[in-house]
Parts: C-alpha cells; sequence; structure tokens
C-alpha cells in the first residue's frame, strides 16, 4: 500500500516513478528507524528525536488505518481493493485545498507526511536526482559554467518549453 | 630525565592556531599543538563525491546517533552524515546556557577546526568597522586601524587565495584577488532587481580557488564543500598550515588533547598547559616559553577563566575584569524567500557546484550618514538558490502526480533566498562566565552562556524583511515567505570579544599585538580578541591577526623577551 501510494505521488512518466526508485523501502526504512524527514519539533536532544520518531511512527501507522477505514466507510473496500478513480479522488481530497473536507483532518496529516517521505525518498536517489538533471551528479566540472544568457540580464526573454504533459492532465482533469 | 620545554605551545590547530604554528616552525621555534580532538583525515572524514543517496539515512542521520553522549544537538552546517562515525565533532563536553539564554556551541575538534568547513567569505574589514565608535559615538575604536592592518591582509589573502573584483566600496576595501566566480543565471536576476532598489550586488570576495594557487588545485567544483574538499582547492588548515607546520620537522602536534588550564610560575607568567588525555582521562602537563591559545574564541576564554591561581584569582591575565565580556555574534536568518518566474521550466543549471557565497549584497546602510538608519552600523546578505542538491521547494507545490512531478521539476532552477549576516552590538548582558556547580565529563568546570540579541540588531532584521519584500518585487520575483525569527544566537560561528584587544589594560584583555597585557608570554590567535563584530566574516581576519601576532612574537623572540628554550 506504502508503494501504491508512492508510486501515485511520484508516477512513471517520461522519467521512472516512486517504485523504481525504491521509495517504499526507504519509507519503510525511515519509519522503522523512527527517523522523521519533517516536523515542526526543534530536535535538541537524542529524547527529541526519538520523541519525534516515535510520534511519526504511530502517526504513519494510524494514518495507513484512516485510509483503509475511511476507503471502507465511502466505497465499501479497503484503499487497495478500491478502483483507481476512488484511490484518486480520496487523494486529491487530501492533498488540494479546495477539494478539504472538514472531517479528513487527519487523512491531511497523513498525506502530507507520506508525501514528505516520497519526495524525500525519490529526490535523494540517483534515479530521482537524474529525472531533476541534478548537475551535481557530475563530480568534475573544468570551470563554473554561468549564466549563458548574459546579454539578457533580467531573463525576460526566455521561453518556457511546452510541456504537453502538463496540458494533457489539465484538459483530463 | 630532564622535562621537555618547547619554544611556544600552541592550543588549536584552526585557522589562527594552524597559522600560528606554521610561522612559527617555519621560523626555527620549536613548537607543541595541542589538539582537542582527533586527526582530521580527508580520505575517510569528508564527503569525497559520495552521494546523498549513498547514505543510509540520506542526509537525515541515525536518530540515536548522539544517544549517551554529554551534548547530543544535532547536525550543524558542518556536521552531516557523511561524517558520521567519525569523532570530529564535540559532543562530549557539555556546556550550560543561563536562563534565556539559547546559544548553540558547534565545536569541530578534529585537527583544522571549523576551518576545514568554513563558508569562505573573506572580506577585509575597513575603517569603517575599526573606527565606528568615531563614526557613531558608541562603543570605543579598535586599537589599530586600516592602514596598520592592510598589509597582513594583503599576506592573508595571497597565502589563502581569495577570488573577488575590484569593486570600490566605502564599505568594503578591495583586496589582492584570484579571477571571481562566473554569475549564474539567478545572480543577473537579482542583481538588475538589486539595482533598482539602490542595493548592491556584487562577486562575494570567496576564498576559493578559481585558479591553482601556490601549488594548490584549482576547485574542480564537485560541490558540497562545506563537507570538506578531497583535494585542497580552497584554504584549511588541513590541506594548508598544518602540513607546512610539519614539514619543518619542529612541530610535535598532540591530538585528542583537551587543554583545561594554563599553567603559570612563581610571577604568575605562563609556563605551560594542563590538559586531559581523553582516551586516558589523565591530567598531563606541558611546558613552554610561551603559550599561544587559539581554541575558537568561547574556548580560548573558557581555559582562561579556568586557569586560576594566586596571582590570576578570576582567570589568567584577567585584570581588567573584562575576560568572557563582550561576547558578540552575527545575527543570522532568512529575512525572505520565493522563486523567480523567469527561470521557470528552464533546464537545470549548476548552480550549487561551488557551493559558495558567489555573491553577496554588502553592506549598504549608515555609509553617507552613520545616523541614516534606525539602527547603527549595518548589515550584509548573501543571496543563494537556483538547482541544488534536493528540490526544497516541493512543499510549495499542490497535489500529486505526474503533474505534480513535472511542477517540482518546472520550478527546480528558481528558488532564491537570503542570509542576512547582522552584527550585534557589545552588550553587557552578553557574555560568558563558568557554571558555578557543573563539571563536564572529565571533571573541568563548564562554560555557561549569557546572551539575547539587542534592539540595534533586532532592527537590522526587521530592516532586512522589508528589503527582501522589495527586492522581490523589484526583480519580479514571488515571495514565498520569511523566517519568523532570526536563527538560534551561536549558529554563525562568528562570535567575538571575549579577550578584546584594547590599548588600555584596564578595559581590555590584550593589547593591539593580541599579546595578553598582564601575561607577556600569552598570545591569543583567534577572533576573541576582535572588540566588535562587523558585517563580514571573521576567518580570514583571524589569519591575517595571526600572521601580524606572530611576526610581533618573532621580534619579541629576537630582542630577548622571550628566550627560546
Amino acid at each position: 500500500m506504502v508503494e501504491h501510494i508512492a508510486e501515485m505521488i511520484i508516477p512513471q512518466d517520461d522519467t521512472p516513478g516512486a517504485r523504481q526508485a525504491g521509495v517504499a523501502e526507504f519509507i519503510d526504512f525511515m519509519v522503522a528507524n523512527r527517523a522523521p524527514v519533517s516536523g515542526s519539533r526543534d530536535v535538541r536532544s537524542t529524547e527529541d528525536a526519538l520523541e519525534m520518531g516515535n510520534e511519526a511512527q504511530n502517526r504513519f501507522i494510524l494514518g495507513l488505518d484512516w485510509i483503509n477505514t475511511h476507503c471502507r466507510a465511502e466505497f465499501g473496500r479497503a484503499f487497495m481493493d478500491s478502483t483507481h478513480e476512488q484511490q484518486n479522488s480520496l487523494l486529491e481530497e487530501l492533498a488540494y485545498k479546495t477539494k478539504f473536507k472538514p472531517t479528513t483532518e487527519s487523512g491531511r496529516e497523513f498525506f502530507q507526511m507520506m508525501r514528505d517521505y516520497t519526495v524525500v525518498g525519490y529526490y535523494t536517489t540517483k534515479i530521482g536526482l537524474e529525472s531533476l538533471g541534478y548537475p551535481g551528479l557530475r563530480t568534475t566540472w573544468p570551470k563554473m559554467p554561468g549564466c549563458t544568457h548574459p546579454d539578457d540580464p533580467e531573463h525576460a526573454h526566455l521561453r518556457e518549453p511546452t510541456n504537453p504533459m502538463i496540458k494533457t492532465q489539465q484538459s483530463t482533469s | 630525565m630532564a622535562t621537555k620545554i618547547y619554544d611556544v605551545i600552541v592550543v588549536g590547530t584552526g585557522a589562527g592556531g594552524g597559522t600560528a604554528m606554521k610561522i612559527l616552525c617555519e621560523a626555527g621555534l620549536q613548537v607543541c599543538a595541542i589538539n582537542s580532538g582527533p586527526r582530521t583525515n580527508p580520505a575517510t572524514d569528508y564527503r569525497r563525491h559520495r552521494q546523498v543517496y549513498d547514505l543510509k539515512y540520506r542526509g537525515y542521520g541515525d536518530p540515536l546517533r548522539l544517544k549517551g553522549k554529554a551534548h547530543q544537538e544535532p547536525y550543524s552546517v558542518e556536521e552531516s552524515e557523511y561524517s558520521e562515525g567519525r569523532d570530529l565533532f564535540e559532543h562530549d563536553v557539555a556546556y550550560s546556557n543561563a536562563p534565556g539564554t539559547d546559544w548553540y556551541w558547534k565545536r569541530c575538534k578534529g585537527t583544522g577546526g571549523k576551518a576545514n568547513f568554513w563558508g569562505r567569505s573573506s572580506a577585509r574589514f575597513g575603517d569603517i568597522d575599526f573606527k565606528a565608535a568615531d563614526l557613531d559615538g558608541v562603543g570605543e575604536n579598535w586599537p589599530v586601524d586600516y592602514a596598520e592592518i592592510s598589509p597582513w591582509f594583503s599576506k592573508a589573502e595571497r597565502y589563502m587565495g581569495v577570488a573577488s573584483t575590484i569593486q570600490n566600496r566605502p564599505s568594503n576595501p578591495d583586496g589582492e584577488y584570484l579571477p571571481p566566480m562566473p554569475w549564474r543565471c539567478l545572480d543577473y536576476i537579482i542583481q538588475k532587481g538589486a539595482e533598482k532598489i539602490g542595493v548592491p550586488y556584487l562577486p562575494d570576495r570567496c576564498a576559493q580557488l578559481t585558479i591553482e594557487h601556490n601549488g594548490h588545485l584549482a576547485c574542480h567544483y564537485c560541490g558540497n564543500c562545506s563537507r570538506g574538499c578531497d583535494v585542497g582547492s580552497f584554504f584549511s588548515p588541513t590541506w594548508f598550515t598544518i602540513p607546512e607546520a610539519e614539514a619543518t620537522k619542529n612541530l610535535t602536534l598532540l591530538t585528542n588533547a583537551l587543554v583545561r588550564s594554563i599553567l603559570v610560575d612563581e610571577n604568575g607568567m605562563a609556563k605551560g598547559v594542563a590538559y586531559v588525555d581523553r582516551p586516558t582521562r589523565k591530567e598531563v602537563e606541558v611546558y613552554a616559553k610561551v603559550v599561544v591559545l587559539a581554541a575558537s574564541c568561547v574556548e580560548t576564554a573558557h581555559i582562561m577563566l579556568n586557569s586560576k591561581s594566586r596571582h590570576w584569582p578570576t582567570g589568567i591575565a584577567n585584570s581588567s575584569g573584562q575576560l568572557g565580556h563582550n561576547l558578540s555574534d552575527h545575527l543570522y536568518g532568512n529575512p525572505g524567500y520565493g522563486y523567480l518566474p523567469q527561470l521557470l521550466g528552464q533546464p537545470a543549471t549548476p548552480d550549487n557546484i561551488a557551493d559558495s557565497t558567489v555573491t553577496w549584497m554588502p553592506r549598504w546602510q549608515n555609509l553617507k550618514n552613520p545616523r541614516e538608519e534606525k539602527f547603527i552600523r549595518g548589515y550584509s546578505i548573501y543571496m543563494g538558490g537556483g538547482c541544488g542538491e534536493f528540490p526544497g521547494h516541493y512543499g510549495q507545490i499542490e497535489g500529486f502526480g505526474s503533474k505534480y512531478k513535472k511542477e517540482i521539476k518546472r520550478y527546480y532552477p528558481t528558488p532564491v533566498g537570503a542570509l542576512i549576516q547582522a552584527p550585534a552590538l557589545p552588550s553587557p548582558n552578553n557574555y560568558i562566565d563558568i557554571d558555578p556547580e557543573k563539571k563536564d565529563i572529565f571533571g573541568i568546570p563548564q562554560l555557561r552562556f549569557h546572551y539575547e540579541w539587542g534592539p540595534n540588531e533586532l532592527l537590522m532584521w526587521e530592516h532586512s524583511k522589508q528589503v527582501m519584500i522589495d527586492l522581490f518585487n523589484a526583480m519580479g520575483g514571488e515571495m514565498w515567505g520569511a523566517d519568523a525569527e532570526p536563527n538560534r544566537a551561536g549558529t554563525s560561528l562568528h562570535e567575538v570579544g571575549v579577550c578584546k584587544m584594547g590599548n588600555d589594560p584596564k578595559t581590555s584583555v590584550t593589547n593591539k599585538w593580541a599579546q595578553a597585557h598582564d601575561v607577556q608570554n600569552l598570545y591569543i590567535c583567534d577572533a576573541s580578541i576582535f572588540p566588535t563584530i562587523t558585517d563580514k566574516t571573521t576567518t580570514m581576519p583571524i589569519v591575517a591577526f595571526a600572521m601580524r601576532t606572530c611576526d610581533h612574537m618573532l621580534d619579541n623572540f629576537k630582542q630577548g623577551v622571550h628566550k627560546r628554550a
């Protein structure tokens, strides 16, 4: 289920998705070792870290339960047995402010946390960094290349490359 | 067996101590350098081109890594999972904060200290700093002026290698520079915006080798410099001063030796130091004709405060009562961050491969008239951003799925943020003393901090937030937010003042050569001697002042003020 939701958050498209990047294994490892990747608590000691890690672990497990309970109530089955449309509409309710409902607060907290783990888990892999074109993967540069448009210092005339995928998504949603 | 007596003991091997060791050894003196932690080894302790996916916790670190340690605060700028399992950072020695104080004391105990991992900004102080009291009537001038220090800045720059340009700014004397770093797209955009609101945006003085320098390789831009440089392409004791001192064969380097106090002779002069050998926890004494303290600002004062004797009931060389006082730090914080829509969807650019302050906004306030603003003196800002090691902007974007993933990539080149570097004015409320009750695990009385931000630096903080709003407007950026509060005191690692230099022995700890007024064979080679903090960083000036202090000390050896062992 963690692997499935992670892949919904960062799917395979023109670059690999969360599954291929092993995000679920990372999340399992971090949650099991009580290592949070987000949180507002100020960590000053091992005790703080443990408290925060325990809290993250509990919230994560309860969150997965919340998703299943919610799906059973709404769709009559657990999350993984719900249709793709049902899964998608639930996550949209948790992800987009305009679709928030007063009854889904715990679910939204879980989604936030799940998304944090997924994004961290994905963009700290070689696959994820390659999908961004992270330049630091190359470890020797003869010099720092710098800006290639010094004739347009304000960069007012750069053209944003068109992105057909975004348009398709918008027209179908 | 006769007890060995060295010419000089140098306590600490960082920016100042390393420089002192090198100069004194090269002059033919027998030097014993004492370092509180182990030897730093770039081959095992630094990042060495590893990526975040090579780390078990992907940089977040094992939450249990500090279990059982006396000092358990989390990773600082310099410390990271890359050095986990090594013993370079101080987690065994605890310190205290007085009620209301929240000082974050970050210590690197490996040889070379924090200067192995420093930020490399290297501006000169000017008379606007040395003679600030003449301009605004607050506090005292430094006992030196720019004309006197300028040749030493040149020496330090020539030795370290600093990349920048000639800028002719009243607050920032120009120096001797290597070619500057090229600007990134975001720098051009910010510069244009800054120009519209009358704020300078210029290449920083960056101690990073843009070309080969004195036999040190030019930077190969692997990034993540603050995790240690694998080839020594920026100044650090590990790659510069320590090997040069060792090459003379005049150096004895003791490691894992935590100095607790300075020993005095029957006249109250320094005759050596007492240290705790960490592995055995035994106390050991070493003797020398001259003692140099360069243990990092507050630790130097800690050792002196703990050096009590019949002659020095409140700590060695403290007849002025100023030891531990005048503690000042840079107020750090992010006064505004957001993104540059101009760069949306552009291909990733190598913006962080120099991992440095490529540019900065050097102090522009109170230049024409020292009382132009609501605050006195002034601050600087470093801006950064672009394509980094992690898309930290992901939280600003709503949603999930392929569209979300593409938006993360679309925004990847666009984020920009700021770091204010605002000098705190000395205040009677800000000082260090010895905790009357607590001792660390080695039995050494703990250092205690008393510190709060004062109104002047908080006015600068508020001012900088408005500047960022204006800047984002002027450069066509969109703001996401700003830090609600400045960072914890201590964050900048630039603290100064606790052994301040001055001409009057009644109001200062050392003379203008950083030689203790009361104890003429005790010198200090770190930032504790700086009477005030400026809008500039401290490392290059520490090196310059250490060079000058050692030159003076060598003169004193020549003239018989100090006798060789």
